[in-house]
């Protein structure tokens, strides 16, 4: 009977379409958000709602690029700590030498684009491993912030101040007659964001050629197709959004620790392999990706009310992680024997 | 011959929705070679793989050595002596050939591994099969060829009784594939039960004895090889008559214009000196023997390696040509002899491969025009007859010929004039190769240039206007088809400097 | 600057050189290349000596870092003193205060200067231990600052110029309590007192939390009520356990990593609380999580929660005066860079040292301006 409704349940087309392990990623992320919220009524609260997305926006940006790196079946090790060293120079020319705000964010992101294009020339020019390339960006990063800050910590304008309107691009407070109203709008920046390179990625050539060289470098190559040029695009898009996301991470947390970064691209590319996005390369889509990265978000606000502390977000992500995968490998391992 | 070691009844296995075998009987005696014929999908090698215990069938019997067996897995194949030598290599490039002969069961000096004892073990299995190979050397190091013995030395290297060899001569030249056979005469001649997978018909004859035919998961019939005719075979596996006669004479105008020419190309150390010209509707022969520079020819040309020095001119025309984006801008399209390494994207559709090389034309916007994509594709599913369910389905699933016609579409798209075909019906069913040629002269009819690149001495003669022949990186030959034959193309191919 | 840049880059030339020259070697060299940021390791050369010195003294301090603009304040101070004493004085720290190998390393460069004194602000005092002795043995003094160097092995530190965090953690429960005072004398239901620690294994930290919880516990005792303490187990054990129907409850939370996201899911989830009346975050970086998770809250202010913090810092200064914050402890990091290179000079001249608090004081948007107050706050 069992056995039946297995088949019954991968056949469904809707399961078909959206992808078991991204359907098991969902389904663990509802499960997780309900649970919370039956377990404490403080969770119950839209400003927790806020909280959990204040929580989002950094590794989110991250994921969705990174997940281009990835489908190229490469990895960017770098973007933990490009976010880091982009938003601690372009903070530091905004607090110390008084730069217009919007001038130095567009510069924090023209960073990690810089970081980027290195990246990726690096990998499809020079031949490196991406895994090493990115490893030694990633040193260079973090120490290229901390010289550059003299290792000292970058405080961004507060939202009282005259540079902190950019606050407002990830959160507006609203006074109401009812006290005050957040609007998560980063969110919807987000979203657009996403939705914006999932049509890049299944849409345009850009994406189409990505996933091709991704599933069969040498084929693609064959055919005509300036890999190099497309791999390079693919770790741009990475170290790119590695700027957006300090750019969020600046707006949400306000203060850079010039060191840190190390460990963050772990969390983004977490969610990245959660979202059903394969390792190897060829295949992967953002709107799994952004699953991947809620999960990890509501348990990080999420574990705090329920009197658990945060060392059991790692360890709960962990498992995540593992089952969410293994579900698929086992899933393909069947289909193939079959 | 002597008494039945293998007899398989009624094997019945059905996948979700595939009825693979539908009561398929074989069997095998010891001392006997047992070819197992049939188009891809006939279910060889789903027999094969119930045999070695990697499916388990649904109903029906084997019965080995007397008993009733099933395997539950191919280690308990292996056990009761059954071996498989499969059609592509499973060789770790790095470690020594001896290494790679005793995986899994490496002689042990307590908790260090004993490579020295190793060394003569594989050295005394060399000296039974009579190959001369240096236990020691780098896998990677060795020939195709070579490789391909140690494999087989590997599977006899335990207690053998039966061996499957599935497909063992495809990246065999004649000289080794001549080795082989010494080797397998052998096996038989000490008892052993042989079964012989391949869809080369000359190979059949010379060194099977009976022949099975299967179609479409059932089975069709045996045949005692010596008392029955290639047709006989061909017939049985297609159900229906095939011809495979040499082309008569060059079918090309003897005023056609010279599309390509090649000048002095020098690339490496397999194409050396390679000058010819390839005329407007003209399929142009490439003969040789493994490793004789034609694959790499074709590369340099396409831009895929890098060329020393060297012209191309395309109509008349000099090109520059240093990556394979150059080579398509020219018109040429390339399809190489590993279509899954190098042709095509397997987890991808048909229409995402169809239209990899022409992107261009289906950009709407930013956007890809994906209606547009649909619609072209299909046309070339039909014109080309390819079998599949839908254009949205991912290659891998297809058979060996559909996916050689989804390269072709690739090409066909892009409007190529000049198309470089790199064996083109390898791995392919004698069903769907005759396809494909028939595609071929098609193409060539309509005024397109081929360079067909094949081992296969009857395809060359039979789709050839005119042969080139190559060896060690030059050509050393080069022959009208009317002037063609077996022997001196064969000549051609081993003169050397 | 540039030229620290200039010697970085000759660095990585050279085991590039290196690399090429050796082929296929693996690349070794450049992992032990010093790329340590040491922004602030700049030298000071004394104006004018004292024309009795015969030669110029060298103070060298290892610091925890420069990530928090304390450490600035601090270097200010030292500046001061090594001018007005006429020494030499370099001041090094690395790049992240969890980057104990690299202290280390650091530690073992300045001991192989050979200065007159070193001033060691211990992030790690188990991984310094070794270099401790060796120091001892070369006979350099060594002056703890800051947090010092806690369980040292006797006679190696000579002297600590430090704030004494557990009274600094008193005067913050002291303050705290008289804020909500009224809630706690006229609650009829239990009422919670929450704290925020960065980590739990700084001595400073700790014993910064256990003063407040000590005092605020003994303070709310005096009052007739009943106390439990909850949360992370350290101060669980150390300040007297949880108790069953308790009138006052204090919750200490402690984040599994330091870092942002996770210090502000800490606050959000003790501001959600029902029965939350105070917060207290015992430095820098507790101090922004909690004003960040009250960003999406608005529970703190003089009629909501009470609010807390420790240190200074723009993002703390700022919620001070607008009201998000009732108030602050602050060091006083400039006196313990001033002390710091005082101590270090007399033991090097083998004058008896001892151990000088360097003071903490309480500031709210009232008294921020004041004289005393304005010069110890650091943005």
């Amino acid at each position: 009977m069992s056995d039946k409704n297995k088949k019954k349940f991968t056949d469904n087309p809707v399961v078909k379409a959206v992808g078991t392990q991204r359907l098991i990623a969902l389904l663990a992320l509802c499960v997780l958000f309900i649970f919370f919220c039956v377990a404490s009524p403080s969770f119950r609260q839209y400003s927790t709602f806020v909280s959990i997305m204040d929580a989002s926006y950094y590794i989110g940006f991250m994921a969705i690029g990174v997940t281009f790196a990835i489908i190229t079946g490469g990895i960017d090790l770098s973007i933990g700590t490009v976010l880091v060293c982009s938003s601690l120079i372009s903070g530091t020319l905004a607090t110390k030498y008084d730069l217009p705000v919007g001038v130095c964010l567009i510069v924090g992101i023209l960073i990690g684009a810089m970081f980027g294009l290195c990246n990726g020339l690096m990998v499809s020019k020079m031949g490196l491993p991406p895994f090493i390339a990115t490893l030694g960006t990633m040193m260079i990063s973090k120490g290229l912030g901390s010289i550059f800050t003299r290792a000292q910590s970058v405080t961004w304008p507060q939202s009282s101040e005259s540079g902190g309107w950019f606050r407002n691009i990830f959160k507006v407070t609203l006074q109401t007659d009812n006290g005050l109203l957040m609007i998560p709008t980063g969110f919807i920046l987000l979203i657009l964001f996403a939705v914006l390179m999932s049509v890049i990625l299944n849409k345009t050539k850009t994406g189409r050629y990505i996933l091709a060289l991704g599933s069969n470098k040498e084929a693609t190559r064959l055919s005509g197709v300036n890999i190099a040029k497309y791999e390079t695009l693919a770790y741009v898009f990475s170290g790119t959004f590695a700027g957006i996301a300090g750019v969020a991470y600046a707006a949400t947390y306000s203060t850079l620790l010039p060191g840190n970064g190390g460990g963050m691209e772990l969390d983004a590319i977490a969610g990245v392999v959660i979202g059903g996005t394969s390792m190897s390369g060829g295949y992967g889509t953002i709107a799994g990706t952004l699953i991947g990265v809620f999960i990890m978000s509501v348990l990080k606000i999420g574990l705090p009310f329920v009197g658990l502390q945060n060392q059991y977000q790692q360890f709960i992500t962990g498992f995540v992680l593992i089952i969410a995968v293994f579900a698929d490998v086992y899933n393909r391992r069947k289909k193939s024997k079959n | 011959m002597g008494e039945t070691i293998l007899r398989m009844e009624r094997i019945d296995k059905s996948f979700t929705g595939v009825h693979a075998l539908k009561g398929v009987d074989f069997d095998l005696q010891k001392g006997e070679v047992h070819a197992l014929m049939g188009e891809n999908g006939a279910g060889k090698s789903t027999l094969m793989k119930i045999l070695t215990g990697i499916y388990s069938k649904d109903s029906g019997t084997i019965t080995y050595e007397g008993r009733e067996v099933e395997f539950k897995n191919p280690k308990e194949a292996q056990d009761a002596g059954i071996a498989i030598v499969h059609q592509e290599l499973n060789m770790m490039n790095h470690l020594t050939v001896a290494q790679n002969i005793f995986i899994g069961r490496e002689a042990m000096n307590g908790k260090i591994i004993n490579d020295k004892k190793m060394n003569e073990d594989a050295k005394a299995l060399f000296e039974r099969l009579n190959i001369e190979i240096d236990p020691a050397e780098t896998m990677g190091d060795l020939t195709v060829g070579k490789q391909q013995m140690c494999e087989i030395a590997k599977a006899i290297s335990r207690e053998v009784k039966l061996i499957v060899f599935d497909e063992p001569t495809a990246a065999l030249t004649d000289a080794e594939i001549e080795e082989l056979f010494k080797i397998i005469r052998d096996l038989r001649e000490k008892g052993l039960g042989i079964i012989y997978i391949s869809h080369r018909m000359d190979e059949i004859k010379v060194i099977t004895d009976r022949v099975t035919v299967m179609r479409d998961g059932e089975y069709v019939g045996t045949l005692i090889t010596k008392d029955c005719t290639k047709e006989d075979i061909i017939n049985m596996m297609v159900g229906r008559v095939i011809y495979e006669e040499p082309k008569q004479k060059s079918m090309v105008a003897a005023d056609a214009p010279v599309v390509l020419s090649v000048r002095h190309l020098n690339a490496g150390k397999m194409v050396k000196d390679v000058s010819f010209d390839l005329h407007r509707g003209e399929i142009l022969g490439f003969a040789g023997l493994m490793g004789a520079g034609r694959t790499e020819t074709a590369r340099a040309i396409f831009g895929a390696d890098p060329v020393e020095s060297g012209e191309i001119y395309m109509n008349g025309k000099k090109v520059e040509i240093k990556c394979p984006q150059d080579a398509v801008a020219a018109g040429i399209g390339y399809l190489s002899e590993d279509r899954k390494r190098y042709g095509i994207i397997l987890d991808k559709t048909i229409t995402e491969n169809s239209t990899m090389a022409t992107m261009e034309e289906y950009q709407k916007g930013l956007f890809i025009d994906e209606k547009k994509e649909r619609h072209v594709t299909e046309q070339y599913v039909t014109k080309l007859k390819t079998k599949t369910p839908t254009v949205e389905t991912a290659v891998g699933n297809l058979s060996g010929g559909n996916q050689q016609k989804v390269v072709i579409a690739k090409w066909l798209v892009r409007d190529c004039d000049v198309l470089i075909f790199d064996e083109p019906t390898r791995g392919i069913d004698v069903g769907a190769k005759s396809e494909i040629y028939h595609l071929m002269n098609e193409l060539a009819g309509q005024g397109k240039s081929i360079i067909m690149i094949s081992s296969e001495l009857p395809e060359v003669l039979r789709m050839s206007d005119r042969i080139v022949v190559m060896c060690e990186g030059r050509i050393t030959g080069e022959i009208p088809i009317e002037e063609a034959s077996q022997e001196n193309i064969m000549t051609a191919a081993t003169l050397r400097d | 600057m540039k030229r620290k840049l200039l010697s970085a880059l000759l660095c990585v030339s050279m085991a590039a050189a290196l690399l090429a020259g050796c082929g296929e070697k693996p690349a070794e060299p450049t992992t032990t290349t010093p790329d340590t940021p040491d922004a602030g390791g700049t030298e000071v050369a004394a104006e004018s000596g004292d024309a009795g010195s015969d030669e110029e003294m060298l103070i060298y301090l290892v610091s925890k870092g420069f990530q928090h603009q304390y450490w600035q304040a601090v270097y200010q101070g030292a500046l001061e003193a090594a001018g007005e004493y006429g020494v030499k004085m370099e001041m090094v720290g690395p790049a992240s205060e969890s980057d104990i190998q690299e202290q280390v390393q650091m530690l073992n460069n300045a001991i192989n200067l050979k200065p007159a004194a070193i001033g060691l602000a211990a992030l790690d005092t188990e991984a310094c231990i070794d270099l401790i002795k060796v120091a001892q043995d070369s006979q350099i003094p060594i002056i703890g600052f800051d947090s010092g160097v806690p369980d040292a092995p006797e006679g190696a530190v000579y002297a600590n110029a430090a704030t004494d965090n557990y009274a600094a953690g008193e005067l913050a429960a002291e303050e705290t309590y008289k804020l909500i005072e009224s809630k706690i004398t006229d609650a009829t239901e239990p009422v919670r007192i929450g704290v925020m620690s960065q980590d739990a294994t700084a001595e400073s930290i700790l014993n910064r939390g256990y003063g407040f919880v000590d005092k605020m516990k003994s303070l709310a005792e005096a009052a007739g009520k009943k106390v439990s303490i909850e949360g992370h187990t350290n101060f669980v054990d150390k300040c007297g356990g949880t108790v069953d129907g308790a009138d006052v409850i204090i919750e200490v939370v402690v984040p599994a990593a330091v870092q942002a996201e996770l210090s502000v899911a800490d606050g959000s989830a003790l501001l959600n609380k029902e029965d939350i009346i105070a917060v207290y975050a015992s430095n820098q970086f507790s101090g922004e999580g909690l004003v960040n998770a009250d960003a999406n809250l608005h529970k703190l202010g003089a009629d909501g929660v009470v609010g807390v913090a420790f240190d200074s810092g723009k993002v703390i200064m700022d919620a001070i005066k607008s009201g998000t914050l009732s108030g602050a402890v602050t060091q006083d990091p400039i006196a313990i860079g001033y002390k710091t290179v005082e101590l270090a000079v007399s033991a090097a001249k083998g004058e008896t040292v001892s151990d000088v608090d360097t003071g903490c004081k309480w500031y709210t948007a009232e008294n921020m301006e004041d004289e005393d107050i304005a010069p110890i706050l650091y943005e």
